[in-house]
């Protein structure tokens, strides 16, 4: 059976006359990790609220699991984990009272609590230190402790609503070996986030801007769309950079020329290779100019999709 | 069924763990209603005694002397002052230094050597009423009394020697902590109930985690009986501290079954503690939250409950609404086990009414909570 994990069709909330979420369609299949991926304000855990059944949908459907979120809400709240954006756990309980007190809230009991429990503790890293108050905990193993919990039924389907603000680098990296390898287990998980970097982790990207999705791919085939051709940066010596720039964008084949600090970025036509470029600032009189291949990122694609859509908001 | 036990047991345990590392609760559930029992059972005592009275005696003889002397000698009235002139008085009045004067006229033991009936006059600052009124019940034994004394042959006309007597039923010597310890049971146990259940919802609706707990399987229902049960053992250890205080400390007379009393207190409990849910679900905000909750249970427990003014002599809108909350039940139910003597047959209708508020807060308070994160 091939039915989706998540399935959304037209999904809107509004807030008085505020649209939060505005017409949103999408398909998440089993075992995805599917990223969620917006400023603040874009309507992304208003969205993530919906489909846990914490918020009723103003207009559109959603599907969890096979399960209408507003007909059958009971049977979506069987089937999801959720971890909130703002931290929900027990500060004034121990780690092992907290995540007692969820296995018993999902239904767990006997034999059964006491395995997952230590379970959760592994995952957590906390089965040492199982007694301590939540409270005392840094913000990344807290975070970890919060995704354990959430993992205690072993739901089909988890959301993370920013599971990673406030986390350390390494932490942060850990955390997504974590959620790679339940993904890789079959897990489908749903994963907000603002920066840019974390969503390459993802196999396929929502890109939200004012409760509109705007983009949604694998993270390549967003590159390979709204950023095509080569991207180079090019080291100009001191001082003629501008020059440089005013020159690249009359040039035919240059798609895009921007300053970034003293470099520049130059996005030009995929057919054109290096070798062009080299002859094609021969020609401009900066042949001494040297420059790298860099590969586009998520970053540039939001940008180019900002841009679209700012152009596409004035052209109507 | 199982899972429904799992769940409530799991809500039960988290809260309890809450209660026990916070000695603010323990606090509030367990030290302050005996305080507040000490304060206010020594403070707001309706006994009066030791009224501030000033002398005016005109007639200064061995008569008038013995009759200042009667009326002196118990507790009731203290000297502070003797004037000469009945004008003297007001200003002390006014100032606060006496609330009543005994004025003796000059001709008082001519008149009752001539046989005349003597008259004294008892002056009484009538704007402390309770005071007043006890005193001039009070006075009219004394001067009952000091006719007997002084005037056997006029008396003996009538019949063998008049002794007043006054004799009040179910509260032996008229001590008012008897009517103050229930009263007051009320008062405390209403106030520790709603404040203690009134923030616990709140304050997960304000920190998140009640967001986090619906999406989990756990009903509403569940929620609320799992609040309220490990509330509801603290406010029985309350409830027991309270009454055994109470009992001990004002020796207040136990007419009736203990477990009568136990078992109607816990059943107000349950009714304030549903009120003060209701209270935290409606309002999802702690701060509004605990006023509310402090002005919706307070008030009536002091005011509308019986223990202060009695009901019957309220205007209609106040008697319905005193009759429409649980502490006009609960005060006269504990009334009657504690001073009556009454089993459970006279306070059935009371333990019915305060059932019936339960009921339908219980159902308002699990309906209410649908909405309460939209
Ligand atoms: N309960 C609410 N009432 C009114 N406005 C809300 C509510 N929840 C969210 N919003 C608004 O909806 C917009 C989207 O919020 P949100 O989904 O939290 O954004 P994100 O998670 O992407 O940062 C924001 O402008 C926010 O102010
Ligand atoms: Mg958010």
């Amino acid at each position: 059976m091939n039915r989706p994990a998540i399935s959304v069709d037209g999904l809107t909330r509004r807030f008085g006359r505020f649209v939060a979420v505005d017409g949103v369609s999408f398909e998440v299949s089993k075992g995805e990790i599917f990223g969620y991926l917006g400023a603040n304000g874009a309507g992304k855990s208003t969205t993530i609220r919906m489909l846990c059944g914490l918020l009723r949908p103003s207009a559109g459907r959603a599907v969890v699991n096979g399960h209408d979120v507003v007909k059958h809400t009971w049977e979506v709240k069987r089937s999801i984990g959720y971890m909130s954006q703002k931290f929900s756990l027990y500060l004034d309980l121990t780690v092992q009272e907290n995540l007692q007190f969820f296995a018993g809230a999902y239904g767990l009991r006997g034999q059964l609590l006491s395995q997952r429990l230590e379970h959760a503790l592994e995952l957590a890293l906390l089965t040492d230190r199982r007694n301590v108050l939540t409270g005392a905990l840094p913000g990344g193993i807290r975070q970890r402790l919060a995704l354990a919990s959430a993992l205690l039924h072993q739901p089909p389907i988890v959301f993370l609503d920013e599971p990673t603000a406030g986390v350390s680098p390494d932490a942060r990296r850990a955390f997504w070996r974590t959620i790679r390898q339940l993904a890789h287990e079959g897990t489908t998980l749903f994963v907000t986030t603002h920066t840019l970097d974390e969503a390459e982790h993802c196999h396929r990207v929502g890109l939200m801007a004012e409760g509109r999705l705007v983009a949604l791919d694998t993270p390549a085939e967003l590159k390979r769309r709204h950023v095509p051709g080569a991207l180079f940066t090019l080291h100009p010596a001191g001082g003629r950079s501008k020059e440089l720039l005013a020159k690249l964008r009359q040039l035919e084949g240059v798609l895009e020329a921007q300053p970034f600090g003293h470099r520049l970025h130059l996005r030009i036509a995929a057919e054109r290779d290096e070798a062009w470029l080299a002859s094609l600032l021969e020609q401009v009189g900066f042949g001494e100019v040297g420059f790298d291949r860099t590969e586009p990122t998520l970053e540039d694609v939001f940008l180019q999709v900002a841009k679209e859509g700012a152009a596409a908001t004035e052209g109507r | 069924m199982k899972g429904f036990l799992t769940r409530v047991t799991a809500i039960t345990v988290k809260e309890a763990a809450h209660i026990l590392r916070d000695p603010r609760v323990m606090i509030f559930a367990l030290v302050l209603p005996v305080l507040l029992l000490l304060l206010f059972g020594y403070a707001i005592s309706f006994d009066v005694d030791h009224i501030p009275l000033v002398v005016v005696d005109q007639d200064q003889t061995n008569a008038s002397r013995n009759l200042v002397e009667s009326f002196t000698s118990g507790d009731l009235f203290e000297i502070k002052a003797r004037r000469s002139t009945v004008d003297q008085v007001e200003p002390l009045f006014r100032s606060g230094l006496a609330r009543a004067a005994l004025v003796i006229p000059e001709e008082f033991t001519r008149r009752l050597a001539g046989g005349r009936e003597p008259s004294v006059q008892l002056l009484l600052d009538g704007s402390d009423n309770n005071t007043a009124t006890v005193a001039l019940g009070y006075a009219g034994v004394v001067a009952l009394e000091v006719s007997r004394r002084q005037m056997p042959t006029s008396l003996s006309r009538e019949g063998a020697p008049i002794s007043a007597q006054i004799r009040t039923f179910f509260n032996p010597g008229l001590r008012s902590s008897a009517f103050i310890v229930p009263g007051l049971t009320a008062v405390i146990l209403t106030m520790i109930a709603t404040m203690l259940t009134a923030l616990t919802v709140s304050r997960e609706i304000e920190q998140g985690s009640m967001e986090q707990l619906f999406t989990t399987p756990v009903s509403r229902l569940e929620i609320v009986v799992g609040k309220v049960c490990p509330y509801f053992l603290l406010g029985l250890v309350a409830v027991l501290l309270v009454l055994t205080a109470g009992v001990a400390m004002f020796s207040v007379p136990v007419a009736g079954s203990l477990w009568l009393l136990f078992g109607v207190s816990a059943l107000f409990l349950l009714a304030m503690f549903i009120q003060g849910l209701f209270i935290s679900v409606a309002t999802r905000r702690q701060a509004l939250a605990s006023q509310l909750a402090f002005i919706t249970t307070m008030l009536p427990a002091l005011l509308l409950s019986g223990f202060v003014f009695p009901i019957d002599n309220m205007p209609w809108p106040l008697q319905f609404l005193a009759r429409a909350l649980p502490p006009s039940y609960f005060i006269h139910a504990i009334r009657a086990v504690l001073l009556r003597g009454n089993g459970v047959e006279a306070i059935l209708r009371d333990s019915l009414a305060i059932l019936l508020f339960f009921g339908v807060f219980l159902l308002l308070t699990v309906r209410r909570f649908r909405r309460a994160l939209n």
